[in-house]
Parts: structure tokens; sequence; C-alpha cells
């Protein structure tokens, strides 16, 4: 890897450095630098740094050959690692035989499977529609393991050898597990390498990053490759999980998230080096063992020590180097752009209070005769909470529908908006709180984009996951910010018009019809946002920065003010979030509870503001759920699975619900033959690449390749035609040279 | 206005002047692309200059350039593909509000240039469902809209029929009667021919060859670049 140090990289880098000393300065621990100390340091950070380099190489062989990047690796780790601990632990199996079962038979299955129904489909999506699916898969993943296993029922998983003493290195005893994990680590280290450069599937999978299509003529199979990339991912998940869940306990939350480690690990590769991966498991493994022997970080920052990875994600993704203007390819499903005009919008907007408000006040059930939708007290109160969410949906409408910028931080900086709240003055109700801490949000959201000013899509999704993180790790843990004394009531009800808006249980009708006119007035706004200047330039550098930047857009500017809008919006739903939860905690905002609601607005289609209404249903539609089916057990974390599975189901469907929907209803009206039109052009243009994908594979391609099979090719593909218009490629030009001109 | 610069480029001097258009033309590779990309900013020369009215706008960001009256297309298609194609051209022509305090309205500007280019029929389209030449089209329209100084196209007439080619030709023309400095990259070379004042030849990097229409058809060096010097050699005999 080669890095161009320019002098702000070296400022950075100085920055960063200092930052460190400053943070082990103030933080020494009791523990004197000795040989002994260092040495269990090292032994710690060495086999901590071993596991986390396996699972940062499995991330990267995955995202380097298929160009997927797994948000679901963790999970994955961890769901294998409980089925391991089923069948060693509660089954009773040899351990090598369930070594075997789980790394070399379930774990490869899952892989190739994964490929077969889910990945194939994403190769050429858009890049959100790609982490959609794999944080979808990530969340399910979760809920799965949750639910066969119950959090409630403490398990552990043994060290391997866990009875006899260990090997004494100097006089720091280093166990069993340990040196397994380094070996097992320094094996898959030297497998994978000899596998990519050494093997014919190796090289073929190389090749197929660089260009795919060149790599299937020259008679690569990429579908082969893809699927073994992903059973090759699955399997070094698997062994991570098993290997690290005796240090982080069997417990869910704990092995996803060594997800962020890994990504850590990876981002110091540029997610494509596999020896940097390694190299970068290795930093973090370390960084943390001396961590945990010299640094005693005092009770402001007790949950510190669990940031490091996410610390240093971020500081990986700041140092990547500057991705060049460049665009993606869009695929579109549409063809004429329709905008919602702004009598739909109020109509919509009507719509969407008057339900609300029908629903709290209890109107609905009276309507249908049943108890359908009846409103109790705790519906009330989870309207509440849903409508808050819808909220900060709606805050994401902008910043990643139209402006392509992914980020998962929204949630924590209604978090930070929340707490603030409190600090501004909304402990007494003052509505004047309400603006502030917007005013105080959005330049936050602007600092998030810092990073997105350099970056591209997938860099800016780690670097806002890595500030979520960081949040619920630091900065909601600070007592300045939200004090884990006060742990009674730190709001006052908000006053409006003589209304009482609050949590308490009389109150909340109130609330959730207040929060149903903020809804409605903010997507209002952002219906007439879209038809103006602003949202157009924002879906313009979008689509091609490039292009953008060449016609007078300031990138820079435009970044800042979306992400500045997001922020105050999120705001905004922050302050209301405080009001719901009526006291905060310093774990009341976790990255997980940030990812479902990313999840179900793109579900419902990202780029459109009434699909945040939409992703409010869909979130009260799963307890809704839970409750009409009688409170099962499979469905205990149907919160987690059932947005996990939506986002799935986006490899299929990548518009988004509301416009599937859209097309389809309006084609029902007699009046809107453009819908109808559409939507035949839509199923078209489906069965014609149906059509081109059965051709290809009806010609039983298999190298070598005759002259015939590729002209057979190009017809299938369209591509004949362009290239014989092309000089120099078609037929040869030299006839032309005699009369003197130059038309080839 | 001259450009210099070097990347994959060594010692580049193109002069575009307005009221005339210049062809840039060479073979695939010979860094065409490369000498738009650095005069636009989208690339930076590891040394060299860019020079602009007079000014060094080297290491100044593209969307500063593009205030000065630089405007370009691109060969590979870099129209906003999820816009409708008016909307490509007004988010141009609102960009320019920026900079431009003439008090123009940018829907009158978007619309009149659609029916210059001749796409006003299929303004509502979403682009990216348009076929390559009409979305070329497009970002020419979307390029005017800025109102440039000069204008670069990289294969404005790759995707478009014949008589598509004529009327692109004929456009350039009355642009550059208007004022306009246009620099053409082309491989259709009865459009270069047809249009140009002045061709300046680009092989490996360097120019070769400088000259009118007719002076570029009996080069010699220009057939050898073209067609590889066994060529010439046939050519010759």
């Amino acid at each position: 890897m080669r890095l161009k140090t320019k002098p702000t990289t070296i400022a950075a880098g100085v920055a960063v450095a200092v930052f460190a000393l400053v943070v082990i300065n103030g933080n020494r621990g009791p523990a004197v630098y000795s040989g002994h100390n260092i040495a269990i340091a090292l032994v710690v950070g060495i086999s901590l740094g071993g596991i986390y380099a396996i699972s940062a190489g499995g991330l990267v062989v995955t995202y380097s050959t298929t160009g997927i990047f797994n948000f679901a690796h963790g999970a994955i780790g961890c769901f294998l690692a409980f089925v391991y601990w089923e069948l060693r632990v509660n089954r009773n199996w040899p351990t090598p035989l369930a070594l075997i079962a789980v790394i070399f038979v379930l774990a490869p299955l899952l892989g190739i499977g994964l490929d077969v129904f889910l990945m194939r489909r994403l190769r050429n999506a858009p890049l959100v529609v790609q982490l959609m699916v794999t944080v979808g898969l990530m969340l399910t993943f979760m809920g799965i393991t949750l639910t066969m296993w119950k959090p409630t029922q403490g398990r552990a998983l043994q060290h391997f050898f866990e009875s006899s003493k260990g090997v004494e290195v100097g006089n720091v005893i280093a166990t069993w597990h340990r040196i397994i994990t380094v070996a097992v680590a320094l094996g898959i280290a030297l497998l994978l390498r000899t596998l990519l450069y050494r093997t014919r599937i190796g090289i073929s999978m190389r090749a197929v990053v660089d260009n795919r299509n060149l790599a299937g003529l020259t008679g690569a199979r990429p579908s082969v490759i893809s699927g073994a990339s992903w059973a090759l991912g699955c399997m070094t998940a698997a062994v991570a999980g098993i290997l690290i869940a005796p240090e982080t306990g069997l417990v869910v939350e704990n092995l996803t998230l060594v997800i962020v480690v890994a990504f850590a690990a990876a981002a110091i590769g540029q997610l494509k080096s596999l020896p940097w991966a390694f190299a970068g498991g290795m930093i973090i493994g370390l960084v943390t063992g001396f961590t945990r022997v010299f640094i005693a970080f005092g009770p402001n920052y007790s949950y510190a020590s669990e940031a490091i990875p996410a610390v240093i994600l971020f500081i990986a993704v700041l140092f990547l180097p500057q991705a060049r203007l460049a665009t993606g390819s869009l695929r579109l499903t549409k063809r004429t752009e329709r905008l919602t005009t702004p009598g739909e919008a109020l109509g919509a907007a009507a719509l969407i209070f008057g339900l609300v408000a029908a629903w709290a006040n209890g109107w609905i059930p009276w309507i249908t005769g049943t108890t359908f939708g009846q409103r109790t007290e705790v519906w009330l109160g989870r309207g509440v909470g849903f409508l808050v969410i819808g909220l900060i949906m709606l805050s994401l409408v902008p910043l990643i529908g139209w402006a392509g910028q992914v980020s998962f931080a929204n949630f924590a900086i209604a978090g930070f908006g929340a707490a603030m709240y409190a600090h501004v003055g909304g402990q007494h109700g003052n509505p004047l709180a309400l603006l502030w801490v917007m005013l105080i949000c959005a330049p936050l959201g602007a600092l998030v984009a810092l990073p997105a000013l350099r970056l591209k899509g997938l860099y800016l999704a780690l670097a806002t996951m890595a500030f979520a993180e960081f949040s619920d790790k630091i900065l909601f843990r600070h007592p300045r910010i939200i004090d884990p004394v006060k742990n009674g009531r730190l709001y006052e009800p908000l006053r409006v018009l003589g209304f009482r808006i609050s949590s308490d249980g009389p109150d909340r009708k109130a609330f959730v019809i207040f929060l149903a006119l903020a809804f409605v007035v903010l997507f209002l706004l952002l219906e007439a946002l879209r038809r103006s200047r602003w949202a157009r330039r924002w879906i313009a550098m979008a689509d091609s920065p490039a292009a953008s930047a060449t016609i007078g857009v300031n990138l820079t500017t435009a970044k800042i003010a979306v992400f500045a809008l997001s922020g105050a919006m999120a705001g905004f739903a922050g302050c209301m979030l405080g009001l719901q939860q009526g006291s905060l905690r310093g774990d009341s905002f976790p990255l997980f509870a940030g990812l479902p609601l990313v999840l179900l607005l793109a579900v419902q289609g990202v780029r459109y503001p009434v699909a945040a209404f939409m992703g409010v249903v869909g979130l009260a539609a799963f307890p809704a759920l839970y409750e009409v089916a009688g409170q099962p057990n499979y469905l205990t974390s149907i919160a987690l699975i059932g947005p996990g599975l939506a986002a799935i189901a986006m490899a299929y469907r990548p518009e988004g619900a509301v416009f599937y929907a859209g097309r389809d209803l309006a084609a029902l009206l007699p009046w809107r033959r453009d819908a109808r039109e559409e939507k035949a052009l839509a199923v078209a243009k489906l069965r014609s690449q149906d059509v081109t994908r059965d051709e290809i594979n009806d010609l039983g391609i298999d190298r070598p390749f005759t002259v015939e099979k590729i002209a057979q090719l190009d017809r299938a593909l369209n591509v004949a035609d362009e290239l014989l218009e092309r000089p120099g490629v078609g037929a040869p030009p030299a006839e032309e040279v005699p009369d003197g001109t130059l038309v080839s | 206005m001259r450009f210099s610069g070097l990347v994959a480029l060594s010692d580049v001097t193109v002069e575009v002047e307005p009221g005339r258009v210049t062809g840039l033309i060479g073979p695939n590779g010979a860094g065409k692309t490369t000498c738009f990309n650095v005069i636009t900013g989208l690339q930076e020369p590891s040394s060299g200059r860019v020079v602009f009215d007079g000014a060094d706008i080297t290491g100044k960001s593209p969307y500063k350039r593009a205030r000065m009256g630089i405007a370009r297309t691109f060969q590979k298609l870099e129209a906003f593909s999820s816009l409708s194609a008016r909307d490509n051209v007004l988010v141009a022509a609102e960009q320019r509000k920026a900079w431009d305090r003439s008090g123009f309205n940018p829907g009158a500007v978007a619309d009149e240039l659609l029916e210059r280019v001749g796409i006003s029929h299929l303004a509502n389209f979403m682009v990216g469902t348009l076929p390559t030449g009409t979305a070329r089209l497009v970002e020419l329209a979307r390029a005017l809209a800025t109102d440039p100084k000069v204008l670069l196209l990289d294969e404005p007439s790759s995707g478009l029929n014949e008589d598509e080619t004529l009327e692109v030709a004929r456009l350039l023309r009355v642009l550059a009667a208007d004022g306009l400095a246009v620099l053409l990259v082309e491989h259709d070379m009865s459009l270069v021919m047809g249009t140009c004042e002045v061709i300046d030849v680009l092989d490996f990097g360097s120019i070769i060859f400088s000259g009118t229409p007719a002076d570029v058809q009996r080069s010699h060096a220009v057939q050898a670049a073209y067609l590889g010097s066994g060529a010439t050699k046939a050519g010759a005999r």
C-alpha cells in the first residue's frame, strides 16, 4: 500500500498522536511499565489481534471478490458460535466433530445459500440497496439467534484446553487457547494468501474484482467464484466467533459488535488489502491489550475501552485516500419523472394526520365495529415512540434518498438532541428549547459530514456507524451529557396551546396528536423542498458528483447543507425522544437501536417522504403481529427480524414499497394512463433482462472461446452494434487510406 | 486561451479561441479525455499549468473553473440519470445564479436549450432511460446552461445517427459564431472535418500535429499515428 503523504495527512497524523498521548497520559492505570506487564499486554493483544485479523480477513475476501461489504459478518459469526455452543455444550458432541460440523459444513452451506439467493442479485444494485440488505441480514441473524437461544439463560463457551495450564513465556502464561488462536490466525492468513495467489480459483477471484465481464470471457465462472468467496467469508466468521466467544461471553450484542473491530481492521487495509487487514487486526488487538493492562479510564469514561475499535475505524476512514470524483451506474425502473403535486402532498398530509388523530381519539374501532386498532394507554405510548422514530426517518429522506449519503448516525444525533433538550430548558417545558436543540444539532450533523466531504458511499456508512458507536460508548456515558444519578423525571411536560405533552398516561393522546402534526408539517416541508432547486442539486450530486462539479456545484457546501438540514430534523426528533422517554440513561441509544429505522425507511422507499409514515406503520405492525398471534415464543425478536427480513427483500424490490405500490395503485385509476404504461414498460424490461440471461446461459459458455461464441454473446448483450461503430475496433480501416480521408 | 499540463500528457498546448471550433483528435488512449479532465480540474496534473483567460487556474477546484466559464460533456455519460431531461438542464441553469447576476429565468433557459438541441419533446423523461445519444444531447444542453466561455465536448456524436450528427455539427457552428470557444474531441471525422477550423492531433500524450483539416488529412505523421507506421508505408507505396 503506497501512501501519498500530503501536509494535511501529516498534520492529521500528528493530531491523532497527540490525542492518543493525552488520553494515555490522562488515564494511566496503576500498572507500571515492567517487562512482565508488557508481556501480559502482548499476549492478550496478539491473541485478540489474531481473532480480529481472522474476522477482518474474511470480510476483505468477500468484499474484494464480490464488491459487497458484508455488515452481517459479525452476526453470522455470532449465530454460528451459538450453533457450536449448542452442539458442543448442550448436545455434548466431541469438540472436533462440532467444529467440523459448524466450520466446514454449516458455514460454507450458509455462505453459498446467501450467495445464490441474495448476493448475486445485489451485484449491480445501488450501494444503498447493498447496504440495506446486508444490514438487514445482520439484524435477522441477531434476531434468529436471540429467538433460538433466549438471553435469559446464561451460557458460556470454554476456552480450548481450559484444564491445562498453558505455556510459560518469560514469566507470563500464554494459555493454549491463546496459542491456538494465534496459530489459527497465522494459518488462515497463509491459506488465504496461497488461495488467492497460487490457485486457479483464487486467481480467478482476483480477476473478477478487476473486471467481472472480462474475467467471465476468459473462462472464469463468476457464480462459482462468488459462491466460494461467500463460503470462505462465513467460515472465517465462524472461526472468529467461536474463538472470541470465551473472551466476550456468549452474548449476541457483544459478538455482533466484533464487526466494528473487523470494519476498523479492514479499513486500515483500505477494504481490499488482505495483509493490511491482518496487520490492522493485530494493531487493534495490541491497542486493546495494552489498554487493558496499562490504562484505567476514569469514572466519566468507563466504557471508553469499548469504543477503541470505533475510534480506530473513524481515524482509518479519515486517512483513506480521497476518492476520485466518479459515478456509479444507476438502474432505473421508471421512465418519466412525475413529482408529487402540491395538491397530492396536502391530501396525503391530511390523510396521515386524520388517520393518526382518529386513532388517538379512539374512533377507529368505532368505525370498524371490531377491536381492530383499539386504542389503549400502552398502545398510545407505543404510538408516541413510533411517531418519534418516524420523525427520524423523515430526517433521512433528504440525506439518503436525495443526496445519496448513507448515514447510520441520525439516531445518535437524535439521542444527543434528547440530552441537549434537557440541558437547554426542556426540563422546564420551555418550547424555545426545541429551537435551540435544532440549532445545536444542525452543526453536529454537518460535523458528521466531514468524512463525507472526501469519501464516498460505503466509507461514509462506516464512518457514521463509528460515530454512532462512539456516541453510545463515550458521549452518552459522560455524566455531563446524561447524568446517571438523575434517574427520575428529566423533562417537564411541554405546554402548547394549553395542552400538556408528555409520556404521562393522560398526556399521551395530546402527545400523539402533536407528533402527528409535527410529522405532517415536516412532511410538507420536505415535499416542497423536493420541488426546489436544493433537492434537484442534491439529487444531481448523488447521480454524478463529477458532472455536478463541472456545472459549478460546490459539493462541499451542498453536502454540509443537507447534513445540517438532516441534523436539525433529527435534533427535533431527539427532543421528542427525550419527552417520550421521560428520563435518559447512558445506554438509551445503542448502535443497534438506530439500524432498524434506516432499514424500514429504505424498504418503503428512501426517496419519498411518505415512506417515513409507511415506516411508522411498519414499526407498529411488528408488535401488533406479536400480540395478534398471541405472543408466541418464536416472535419475541420480531422487532429485529421483521425489519431485517423486510430489508433483505430489497434484493428483489430495490426501489421500495412506496414506489411499487404507488405505481401499481395509480395504474388502477382510469385517468392515469401514464402509470399503466410505466408498469408495462417495467414488466417488459424485466422480461427482456431474463431473456438475455437465459440466452447467455444457453450458449453453454466454457473456454476456450470461439469467435462465434463471442459474437453470440455480443448479440445477446446488445453490445455488437456499439462496438462496430467504434473506429479501430470493427472493420479494418485500411481501405479508406487511398483517397486520403481518415474516416475509419 | 491556452491550456497546458502534464499527466498522461507531456507538453500539451491546446489553444482554444472564441468563435472557433477546435478539434482534438488522436487514437484511443492518446490522452484526450485526460486532457479534458486536467482542464476541468477533475484530475490534477503532476506538473505543468492550466491557463485560462490569462489566469493560472491550476489547482482550482472543478466548480470554480465551471464558474469561470469552462463547461464540458463526458465521453462516458455523466448525465443526472434519476432526474428528468429538463431538470438536468435546470440544475445547471439554477446553479448559474450563484455567479451570474444577469437576472435570467432558469426555467426559461432550460426550456430554450432543450429546444435548441432538439429534445424538448423528451423534457419529462428520466435521463437514465433515454438512449445514449439523446442523453449526450442532454449533457450538451446542461453544459450550455452554465453559459460557458469554453465548451469542451467529449465525443458528442457517439450514439447519434447521421442526421442527428449533422444537427450537432450545425449547432456547434452556430455556437461558435455566437462567440463560444469550442474544443471538440471526436472520432467521427466527417464531424471534425466539417466543423473545426483548427485540429490538434494528440498521440502518446503529446501534440504531434496541428493545422487545418486539409493539412491534417495530408499529414503522414497523423496517418502513422492512426494506422500504425506500417500503414504509412503501405500508403507511401
